[in-house]
């Protein structure tokens, strides 16, 4: 099988190996990286998911080494193309967009220089603040480093020249209770012409912490990349780790996993209703999906302390059991949300004026969801699956009925209708699990990592594919985090979406896609 | 349309059968209510900043909205401009990125003015501290008058925050 998918390629790779049972590492030099990622990305429509760079200088390397990680659903496979790079790489951000981000933040990170690259601005370390020499993943580089507090350069923004067209300049600071981001638009009248987005001002440093610790100690720093993803996080963490050590967890443990994986994605989504909502002035139903979301939130605080679940997983399996009293809770408060749900979701959907905001707003097409990667809702709703429930199946998704449904108009409306079936094969899973909840163990005693491996580790939080990809030294200690959360690969794709909108139209098209800041920034 | 409208009204009435009065948050708003009738004219203005947190502190802010503890009641508005705020609160563990941020919206805010800090990691960078990306914290940098502890608190800590706040300055 695997002959018959690389056969078109075969004179480009040195060889393939497997890492991990379903890791395929083709091994490629640098001369023809461009024929072989054009051939998975263009020909064989995989999805690019993480780029990871390494420091390999200190060990028998001698070199970094730039690992493509694509994704490939149709057999189950994950492609990882290694690359070993001294100083500079070829950028192939003009064929595969999706790289884009990736390649310039390999440039601030490691000081690896992407030749030929569309546009070689600095993107996490502002040159406000950072000199340009520092680069803050390479191993020479102690993470309590801090260069001097001073003005180093200036960042050049894109412009947009013509009769009548001004700037709208927003952020970092917003007016409402959201995160720091910046927001450019040039405009003639109403109309976008442009919007370009600044990020990384919540860059806090997460992967470099994590370097030199052991595997257990990470897990509070995991669980607070995005607070409200703090499941799906911990969750790829572990299974990176549990790869690693080849650790098995009991059956009730996977069962109780897909259990807060669900209850977090649940959550999340009736939040992203509520503010769609809110911010097309249906406001009755906005408040009662508040009412809804705290509900779950009381109910999580009463299943682990604590409204976020934050400390529910851990290495091997779980810390809380799933007793009688807490499936009747959990299927009472159930009951009570699906009833309110709907009841709210009927009434929108029987409001013309209401439709007609989302309706044709904020559209991305096909074709950019495909070149950017984008994962998640944002991808199902511009008719692209995107699921790893379901194209790389972990815990027991694989034997779970959900839809996982695809919408084609790619608007704000097809993702607004993409969270209303995420939410019902939500309640609907975790009905399923609860019937079915097994007896037994919910932990056991994870055997230790092996020394000098790499692996990757994923989930789906509600946002899309949650992806961790972890190395661990000679001693067991993490040598390389890398974090890839699913808004990384999806922020670029709102400057497509609000072309040709206007700007009062802004706020509900952010909504409706819901990125995560704190996740991209890392 | 009529019939819509009949249906609403009808159908409308339901949320408000639901409890959703938490008696806590009526102790404590009601004493809070009071200081802010005498001494803010009965509006106390409260400007958000997130200097670099896990979003999990702006979720639960965003919660002191929603209809259990709806604290526009009490007199508590978060507004859009530091300069009409009277109050800033801080959540995050500052990054390098938003300092100068921070700190021009910190002096936009009219004096007199008091600083929230919300959250472990606005104290001295919590779980981040130590990172090249951070200052560990606005300890130091900026005044505070009340620090609300937890990770993230949950939304009546933050109310009880406040009221601690304006006991011991007032």
């Amino acid at each position: 099988m695997i002959e018959e998918v690389l056969s078109p390629i075969k004179d480009y790779i040195k060889g393939y190996r497997f890492n991990q049972n379903n890791q395929l590492v083709l091994e490629v030099s640098d001369f023809n990286l461009a024929n072989v990622s054009s051939y998975l990305f263009r020909d064989l429509d995989c999805d690019l998911v993480t780029v990871v760079a390494t420091d390999d200088r200190f060990t028998e390397d001698e070199c970094f080494t730039l690992r493509y990680i694509y994704s490939y659903p149709k057999k189950n496979l994950f492609f990882i193309i290694e690359n070993k790079v001294k100083s500079e790489f070829n950028s192939l951000s003009n064929n595969i967009p999706a790289l884009n981000w990736y390649e310039r933040e390999i440039k601030d990170m490691f000081g690896l220089i992407p030749l030929n690259h569309p546009d070689p601005r600095p993107l996490v370390l502002f040159p406000e603040n950072f000199p340009s020499n520092v680069h803050p993943l390479r191993k020479d580089f102690n993470v309590s480093d801090r260069p001097n507090f001073k003005n180093y350069g200036k960042y050049e923004y894109k412009s947009v020249e013509g009769e009548g067209v001004f700037n709208i300049l927003v952020g970092p600071i917003h007016a409402s209770i959201i995160e720091p981001g910046h927001f450019r638009f040039s405009l003639a009248g109403e109309h976008i012409l442009q919007l370009e987005i600044r990020h990384f001002w919540k860059h806090r440093g997460i992967e470099k912490l994590a370097e030199g610790k052991k595997p257990e100690d990470v897990i509070d720093l995991v669980s607070k990349i995005s607070g409200d993803h703090t499941v799906a996080h911990t969750l790829a963490y572990l299974q990176a780790i549990e790869n690693l050590s080849n650790t098995k967890i009991p059956l009730k443990a996977k069962y109780i996993r897909v259990l807060f994986l669900e209850l977090e994605r649940l959550m999340c989504n009736i939040n992203d209703v509520a503010w769609l909502f809110q911010d097309v002035a249906y406001s009755f139903g906005a408040q009662g999906m508040f009412i809804l979301k705290e509900e779950l939130m009381r109910l999580n605080k009463t299943l682990s302390r604590n409204r976020f679940n934050k400390n529910v997983l851990t290495i091997g399996g779980v810390n809380l059991d799933i007793d009688k009293e807490k499936v009747g809770s959990i299927i009472d408060k159930l009951s009570y949300i699906t009833e309110k749900y709907f009841f709210y979701k009927n009434i929108l959907l029987s409001s013309a004026s209401i439709l007609d905001r989302f309706e044709t707003t904020g559209r991305i097409k096909y074709e950019t969801v495909k070149d950017l990667s984008c994962v998640g809702y944002i991808a199902r709703s511009s008719n692209r699956h995107s699921d790893m429930r379901k194209q790389h199946p972990f815990l027991i998704y694989d034997k779970l009925a959900f839809s996982s449904q695809t919408f084609e108009e790619g608007d704000c409306f097809a993702r607004l209708m993409c969270r209303f079936a995420d939410i019902e094969d939500s309640i609907s899973i975790i009905k399923e699990i609860l019937s079915d909840l097994p007896d037994g163990e919910i932990y056991t005693q994870p055997n230790p990592v092996v020394p000098n491996s790499w692996t990757i580790g994923y989930s789906e939080g509600q946002r899309g594919s949650t992806v961790h990809f972890v190395k661990v030294d000679k001693d067991g200690n993490i040598d390389r985090l890398k974090v890839r959360d699913p808004s990384f690969n999806n922020w670029q794709a709102i400057q497509f979406a609000v072309l040709g909108d206007i700007v009062a139209d802004f706020p509900l098209v952010n909504k409706s896609l819901n990125l995560s800041y704190a996740g991209n920034d890392l | 349309m009529f019939r819509l409208i009949k249906e609403r009204l009808k159908e409308g009435l339901k949320p408000e059968k639901i409890e959703i009065k938490d008696e806590n948050i009526e102790i404590l708003g009601n004493e809070l209510k009071d200081i802010i009738d005498k001494y803010f004219n009965g509006s106390f203005t409260i400007r958000e900043v997130d200097s670099g947190s896990c979003n999990a502190c702006e979720y639960e802010i965003s919660a002191l909205s929603n209809p259990y503890y709806d604290v526009e009641r009490f007199g508590i508005k978060f507004v859009a401009s530091p300069k009409h705020a009277d109050a800033i609160l801080i959540t995050g563990c500052l990054t390098r990125n938003m300092y100068e941020a921070v700190m021009k919206a910190y002096e936009n805010v009219p004096h007199p003015k008091f600083v929230i800090a919300v959250g472990d990691c606005t104290l001295d960078g919590g779980v981040f501290k130590g990172s090249y990306g951070i200052m560990d914290g606005i300890n130091g940098k900026i005044p505070v008058d009340v620090w609300i502890k937890g990770c993230p608190p949950e939304p009546i800590d933050i109310i009880s925050g406040i009221l601690k706040l304006l006991k011991s300055k007032i």
